[in-house]
């Protein structure tokens, strides 16, 4: 590759380069301050760990986001979503089935998905096909949910701790599983990359380099046997690490490889175009608000696991945090663009932050004013580089 | 330094990474003139407009542009001081705010106030003053939202002279105008010459540089071919200096042969499903396998109306019926129309016709997806390829297509727009006014094109306000007037006096 070609590559992913340079300036800061603390295995295993409920959130605002719309309700559905499975567990299957605490967590999963799912049928039916804006939609519904989450609790705290469920936000996986995972994964990264080439070929395109293919899949072979190693030291793989990630492969697929995610980045692109293109867009919208429903009910159940009991303020927040990942990472608030990948390192960010601050015993108040700062800071930057590149 | 010479432009030079935009540019423009410039697109017209207007300030060119016998060095704020210079621009797009008032929009930013307040009796009395002055028909407390093109037109031009522009830049001005609003333009213009404005005037439409330029410098490939005064010109040379080569013929000579009837529509009439108001009254025509259909009529004749509700996007039919193949069908939405063949290119490509911020490919295959997905996957591999398929076909001219809808000249964003409803494989393919806004050459390109898409068994519904275009192009000639058909005539029997009068509803 030539230094001209490489130019045009970074050009073409700045955006990407941008928040992965700032991360890692974060993750450098950090580690200087608080003496290498921040880098330990047990913080890094902490920091993904955590970041994991707002990770689910934002891979569906991606889409939502793309299409030009705005979903402000996902925080309180996930914590609506987080009490009823709370409930469940704590009252109903301890009720009806005692012994079988798989069974159990399996029917709360089940519970959490449909509620989830159900209440964004229920929003994108009104957004799609009835015509409210989105933006009005939503901040009712998270009314709506703020008020079910006291209705279902009645103002009381229930546990959600019981040691099957406990697993999907607790859980970690035995060191040597993290590591066959691992080399499964890199077995097929490199069997992707080849077969990538082969049809390449078939197609009479022309590949790149062969060096260059093979450097790029080491080097991510490289991060992901780093972070086996790391996280190792600890208490091995995350559950809902692992979790998070299917998820994000399979949201990222669907967003970049099947005619539901190309028409959600046409529609955000120019609507009138895409309608008169045969796209149904009711349909299409209706689609990406149903889906955004089923990740917060995924995201619920996980916040129910991670703080092991259902709360008044279960999900607070979570919305804009979210929403302050795809910026992040790149979404355009104007629709048309923005990726998956972005915004979970969007939400890594903000997860770092957290973290990192928190170590510093920095007070909440102070807090929220370092993040909203680097937020307003990392769109500056983008703006700027965008910018001086026309 | 001759005083009469108002700008002058010095071996101007500006590199784009890959493409010279203007490649040592050099002419003058003298005091008090109409200056017109002329170039197919990517020309380097806009881009010199740029330079003067500020978009690029001193410093990202080379060499000098003179303005009054100084150098012209735009920096920092740059448009705000080309605006304080007085070098004004009005864009083909215009820039008004649709729900303020004449009087607004024309001092909008630079209100003048009386003790740090407006006073709105102020602002209308002066925005009068300046409609006066320049003979526009525009009252300053109208809302701009209901005025037409037109005086929307006239409004802009109000704004920039607000500012005490001694250089008025008109960029494509009757792009979007009726056949009367341009004369009402034209008139404005010389009264701007008579009051000394100097005015640059930019436009596809070749004939009005004989109506109302003194001086015509032609672009081409960035060069400056010549300047010549109008009178020493005609339309034959003009076309010659801006392609460099001679073109003949306008419209290409096709071969084709009209075979059987394969699509009618009978007394459609339709409302809009908004307003409730009936927007199609009585339409018939009949479509042969092969044909070139131009639909003729004046703007607000219903034509865009007419081809928007066959595809199923417009308006509710409320009675008559459309026939396939003889078989009667109802079309609901775009994907309907597209599974029974029937393909739309829409009038504004930009607006209706691309996604501008994605790829030639993804706009190609827009449409198309299900021709490379099996069950949810999209092959992109076959995408690429296909896609590539007709690129190549239609001669799209950009570096990949990768870049962006948005960076390439009107003329390729029309071909990638045709392209991408070639793909879908129609057999009727409708094109509202396919030439619009696209210089000579690509245009006879588009045409030749229609040709062979016609010689090849599709048939074409071409709506055009162009009416050379559509006795040229045309097998046949429907013409549209207050949204119902008013006549249909056999290319042999079309003139331009017959369509007119069939148009405005004399006959």
């Amino acid at each position: 590759m030539n230094l001209s070609t490489f130019g045009q590559q970074f050009r073409k992913n700045i955006q990407t380069y941008i928040i992965i340079i700032l991360l890692v300036l974060i993750w450098g800061i950090f580690a200087v301050v608080t003496k290498g603390g921040y880098l330990s295995a047990q913080n890094i295993s902490n920091l993904f760990r955590q970041m994991t409920v707002t990770s689910l959130l934002a891979a569906g605002m991606v889409l939502v986001m793309v299409t030009g719309g705005i979903d402000l309700s996902v925080g309180k559905l996930a914590g609506f979503v987080s009490v009823v499975v709370a409930v469940f567990q704590h009252d109903i299957w301890y009720a009806l089935i005692p012994d079988k605490p798989i069974l159990a967590a399996a029917l709360s999963v089940l519970i959490g998905l449909i509620v989830g799912t159900l209440f964004g049928i229920f929003q994108a039916y009104i957004i799609s096909y009835l015509r409210v804006p989105a933006f009005i939609v939503t901040l009712g519904g998270q009314f709506i949910l703020n008020g079910g989450i006291l209705l279902v609790t009645q103002g009381k705290t229930i546990a959600a701790n019981q040691p099957g469920f406990a697993e999907i936000a607790q859980g970690y996986l035995p060191p040597t599983a993290g590591w066959i995972l691992g080399v499964i994964v890199v077995g097929i990264l490199f069997f992707m990359m080849f077969r990538n080439r082969k049809t390449k070929v078939k197609y009479g395109f022309e590949n790149k380099p062969l060096v260059q293919d093979l450097l790029k899949t080491a080097f991510f072979a490289v991060v992901i046997f780093l972070y086996v190693f790391i996280v190792n030291q600890y208490n091995g793989v995350q559950v809902p690490v692992l979790l998070l990630a299917v998820t994000v492969i399979i949201v990222s697929y669907v967003s970049t490889n099947t005619k539901f995610g190309r028409y959600a980045y046409a529609i955000g692109g120019n609507r009138e175009a895409a309608r008169l293109s045969g796209i149904n867009i009711n349909k299409q919208i209706f689609l990406i608000f149903v889906l955004m429903g089923l990740l917060s009910g995924l995201a619920g159940v996980v916040l129910a696991s991670y703080v092991g009991y259902g709360t008044i303020a279960a999900g607070q927040g979570y919305e804009l945090d979210a929403i302050a990942s795809c910026v992040l990472g790149g979404t355009s608030t104007l629709g048309g663009s923005g990726t998956i990948f972005g915004a979970i390192v969007g939400s890594l960010i903000m997860a770092s932050l957290n973290t990192g601050l928190q170590m510093l015993n920095v007070a909440p108040a102070w807090q929220y004013v370092l993040r909203g700062f680097v937020l307003v800071l990392a769109v500056i930057i983008d703006v700027q580089f965008k910018k001086s590149n026309n | 330094m001759d005083a009469d010479i108002i700008l002058e432009f010095q071996n101007v030079t500006k590199a784009f990474p890959g493409i010279v935009a203007l490649d040592d540019v050099s002419f003058k423009i003298r005091r008090g003139e109409i200056h017109g410039i002329c170039g197919e697109n990517g020309a380097g017209k806009s881009t010199l407009m740029k330079i003067l207007s500020g978009v690029y300030p001193h410093g990202t060119y080379e060499g000098k542009v003179l303005y009054n016998g100084e150098e012209l060095k735009l920096e920092g704020s740059a448009i705000h001081q080309a605006a304080q210079k007085g070098i004004a621009i009005v864009y083909q797009e215009l820039t008004l705010v649709p729900v303020m008032t004449v009087g607004e929009n024309i001092f909008l930013g630079r209100e003048p106030t009386v003790r740090g307040s407006i006073t709105w009796d102020h602002v209308y009395a002066e925005a009068r003053k300046i409609l006066n002055k320049y003979k526009m028909d525009v009252h300053p407390q109208d809302q701009v939202k209901n005025l037409g093109m037109g005086k929307m037109q006239m409004t802009e031009i109000a704004k920039a002279l607000s500012e005490d522009a001694k250089v008025l830049i008109l960029d494509e001005p009757t792009s979007a105008l009726s056949e009367a609003e341009v004369d009402q333009l034209m008139s404005i213009i010389r009264t701007l010459k008579e009051h000394g404005v100097t005015c640059i005037y930019i436009t596809h439409k070749l004939e009005e540089f004989f109506k109302i330029a003194d001086t015509v410098t032609v672009l081409r490939d960035g060069k400056v071919v010549t300047t010549q005064d109008t009178k020493d010109l005609t339309s034959e040379k003009l076309v010659k200096y801006m392609v460099g080569r001679e073109m003949k013929e306008r419209f290409p000579q096709g071969d084709r042969k009209p075979g059987e009837k394969i699509f009618e529509v009978n007394d459609l009439h339709a409302e809009d499903p908004d307003k409730g108001k009936e927007v199609i009254k009585g339409v018939s025509f009949d479509l042969r396998k092969g044909e070139i259909l131009g639909i003729a009529g004046l703007m607000g004749s219903g034509r865009t109306e007419l081809v928007m509700t066959i595809f199923g996007e417009y308006a509710k039919v409320t009675s008559g019926s459309i026939k396939l193949n003889g078989k009667e069908i109802t079309i609901k939405n775009g994907h309907e129309a597209m599974e029974y063949g029937i393909s739309l290119v829409p009038e504004d490509r930009k607006r209706h016709g691309l996604v501008l911020i994605q790829s030639i490919l993804k706009n190609i295959s827009l449409p198309n997806l299900d021709k490379f997905s099996s069950f949810m996957r999209v092959n992109q591999d076959e995408e690429l390829a296909q896609s590539t398929k007709f690129a190549k076909s239609l001669s799209i001219k950009a570096p990949n297509l990768f870049v962006p809808a948005e960076s390439l000249s009107g003329g390729n964003q029309q071909k990638v727009v045709i392209a991408k409803w070639l793909m879908s494989g129609p057999k009727i393919l409708i094109m509202d006014d396919p030439t619009r806004g696209i210089d000579v050459g690509a245009k006879f390109e588009i045409y030749k094109l229609m040709n062979k898409l016609a010689e090849e068994g599709i048939s074409i519904i071409m709506i055009s306000s162009d009416l050379q275009e559509v006795l040229g192009m045309s097998d046949r000639v429907m013409v549209m007037c207050k949204g119902s058909s008013n006549g249909m005539l056999d290319i042999k029997e079309a003139t331009q006096e017959r369509i007119m009068t069939l148009a405005t509803g004399l006959a």
